[in-house]
């Protein structure tokens, strides 16, 4: 009774089935549909115009002028979408771990981080999204950038990355639930990090510096992969290697999250 | 591989529990306390489960059924023993073992919570890779034995106890698994949504002769579904026999419940061999006037109670 294998194909084909139904069910709520899409604007407009306020005195910082600021703040909006629409459900982890209703996940003959994180689907994220691209398309032009099919591709590669840091981050938060109690502290403190993304790494010193590139790394969500596109003829290593670096932290997370999974022990009957 | 779809042997587990604190400071000094006790869940059970066998897996609160269960299915290592579950370690094999399977734990929902009904089969008909041909034949015989119709276009939140029960079970056999584990499927439901569970259950296994673990504290399941009943107490096996060898013992047993004057109500268990329950109440009726009489069949924490006094063995 061999059964086919279950690749890649197949995930995906389970993660759109999962994903259309979920929003079918999503529109049929569509008050709620409507108010969540409106916070999230607001959210982002209070965002923008914090922004605007803080950075439209200074010339410039460590050599960053407005302009370029503008382009490290969207590149990090668009950043950030990944994780808050495809791994939201990451926030009700712990929820599910400490009711016990998180063994459901463990009765089926596949991937559990993949049958978790496919459950929700976030559509606030969205208007991020369409509010970081606007941005960045905005400070391209103002910088004076190029466009061409390698550099979106680059972009492209790029903003990969650094999504993939954010959701590294968001992903080892979360399965600090399986060891401790407090795990909510650790998530908050974690997503309020994410503000920092919107600085150059330069302006922090030290030790901070340190922190933020290898151990919550924070400064790949915007800085050292923007710096492939905004200053091509002098770029860090570190932003070369990025993608490379970007899987590595995603898959240090992944295997994290599933070895809190093996060492749960089920509670609740 | 035989005739068995479970075998156990001498299987243990023990939890070590940690003294948890409040709190951030809390959390944090857990991470590097080693203030533990042990919990011993389950100790040395063997037991062999043939394919097409229903078996009432009993015992008190906390005896250990769940966690059995739970190292049944993989998600738990056991601390020591052996288990096969199909002829694989269930632990190591995880998702290997989940394709022949299916698990509802009794009030805990495993459908996609929004979803109507439907959606959550036609995913779970992907998840399993079932054919078009034998999923559509499974809808036949659910709907042969069960009225599907009202709920299958209900989304599962919008659902009552009794319908996201009856779901969960529906999806639990439909990708034709070996075993299918029933943690207290009849939990808060009422007398008719029991009965209608008990009818499809056995309908399931006698039409896809699928083995069916089942644990609860209503010993009416026991009754409808299982010819064969194992008792854990506090983690041990102490009775595996035949249903009707426990009746043999205790089938006359009834718990007699009269009604005072006051409104309270007095019990007492009844050995019909031995007494003549007519007698008793005459007795009683002499003493005290008598508002209402019930006589209740002996319960499941009863028997096992008996049987732990050593009445049976
Ligand atoms: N994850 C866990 N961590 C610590 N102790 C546990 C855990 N799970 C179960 N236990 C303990 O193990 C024992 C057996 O629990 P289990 O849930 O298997 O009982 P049960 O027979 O299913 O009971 P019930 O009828 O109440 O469902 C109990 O003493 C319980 O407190
Ligand atoms: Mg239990």
């Amino acid at each position: 009774m061999e059964k086919n294998k279950r690749g890649l194909g197949f995930y995906l084909r389970i993660y759109r089935k999962v994903l259309v139904q979920d929003l079918k069910s999503k529109m049929s709520y569509r008050a709620d549909f409507v108010i969540s899409t409106i916070g999230m604007i607001m959210t982002n407009l209070a965002g923008f115009i914090t922004f605007l306020i803080l950075f439209g005195k200074f010339p410039s910082i460590n050599g960053w002028d407005y302009h370029h600021m503008l382009f490290l703040y969207a590149f990090s909006l668009i950043a950030l979408t990944p994780v808050q629409c495809f791994f939201d459900n990451n926030w009700n982890l712990r929820f599910m771990v400490q009711s016990g209703d998180f063994i459901k996940y463990c009765f089926r003959p596949i991937n559990v981080f993949f049958y978790f994180i496919s459950e929700v689907f976030d559509v606030k994220g969205l208007g991020q999204l369409a509010f970081g691209v606007g941005t960045l398309v905005y400070a391209w032009n103002k910088i004076g950038l190029v466009v061409s099919v390698p550099i979106i591709l680059k972009l492209l590669l790029y903003l990969l990355t650094a999504s993939l840091f954010m959701i590294a981050i968001m992903n080892a938060a979360a399965a600090t639930c399986f060891w401790i109690q407090g795990s909510g502290y650790v998530m908050v403190i974690m997503f309020r990090f994410k503000d920092f993304a919107k600085y150059p790494a330069s302006i922090f010193s030290g030790i901070f510096r340190v922190i933020f590139t290898f151990v919550i790394p924070i400064a790949f969500v915007a800085y050292y992969p923007s710096l492939v596109l905004l200053d091509p003829g002098n770029v860090p290593l570190l932003s070369w290697i990025s993608p490379a670096l970007g899987i590595l932290f995603f898959y240090l997370s992944y295997k994290f999250w599933m070895l809190g999974v093996r060492r749960y022990d089920f509670t609740g009957s | 591989m035989g005739n068995e779809a479970i075998v156990m042997k001498d299987l243990c587990k023990d939890f070590k529990v940690l003294n948890r604190h409040e709190g951030l400071k809390g959390s944090i000094r857990d991470l590097f306390s080693r203030d533990y006790k042990t919990v011993s869940a389950v100790r040395n059970v063997d037991l062999t489960v043939n394919k097409g066998e229903m078996i009432g897996y009993l015992g008190p609160n906390g005896a250990g059924k769940s966690t059995t269960i739970k190292m049944m299915t993989g998600v738990l290592e056991p601390t020591s023993g052996e288990i096969l579950v199909n002829g694989v370690v269930p632990y190591i094999n995880r998702k290997k073992n989940c394709e022949n399977i299916g698990v509802v734990f009794g009030q805990r929902s495993q459908l996609w919570w929004s979803l109507p009904l439907i959606e959550s089969f036609k995913l779970l008909r992907d998840i399993y890779m079932v054919s078009e041909k034998d999923y559509q034949d499974m809808l036949e015989l659910y709907r042969s034995l069960v009225d599907i119709e009202p709920i299958l276009h209900k989304p599962v939140r919008q659902m009552s106890l009794g319908q996201r029960t009856l779901s969960d079970i529906l999806a639990a056999f439909l990708h034709n698994p070996d075993i299918v584990f029933l943690d207290e499927p009849t939990i808060g439901l009422d007398v008719s949504m029991k009965a209608k569970i008990r009818s499809l259950i056995a309908g399931l296994n006698e039409q896809k002769n699928t083995t069916v673990i089942l644990t609860t504290h209503d010993m009416g399941d026991v009754d409808a579904l299982c010819k064969r009943i194992v008792i854990i107490d506090k983690g041990q096996k102490i009775y595996d026999n035949d249903i009707e060898h426990l009746k043999s013992y205790f089938g006359s047993y009834r718990t007699l419940r009269l009604k005072l004057d006051d409104d309270t109500w007095e019990e007492t268990l009844i050995d019909e061999s031995k007494t003549d329950i007519m007698e008793v109440i005459n007795r009683a009726d002499r003493q005290k006037k008598i508002r209402d009489i019930e006589l209740i069949e002996i319960s499941t924490e009863e028997v096992i109670k008996k049987i732990y006094e050593g009445e049976a063995s």
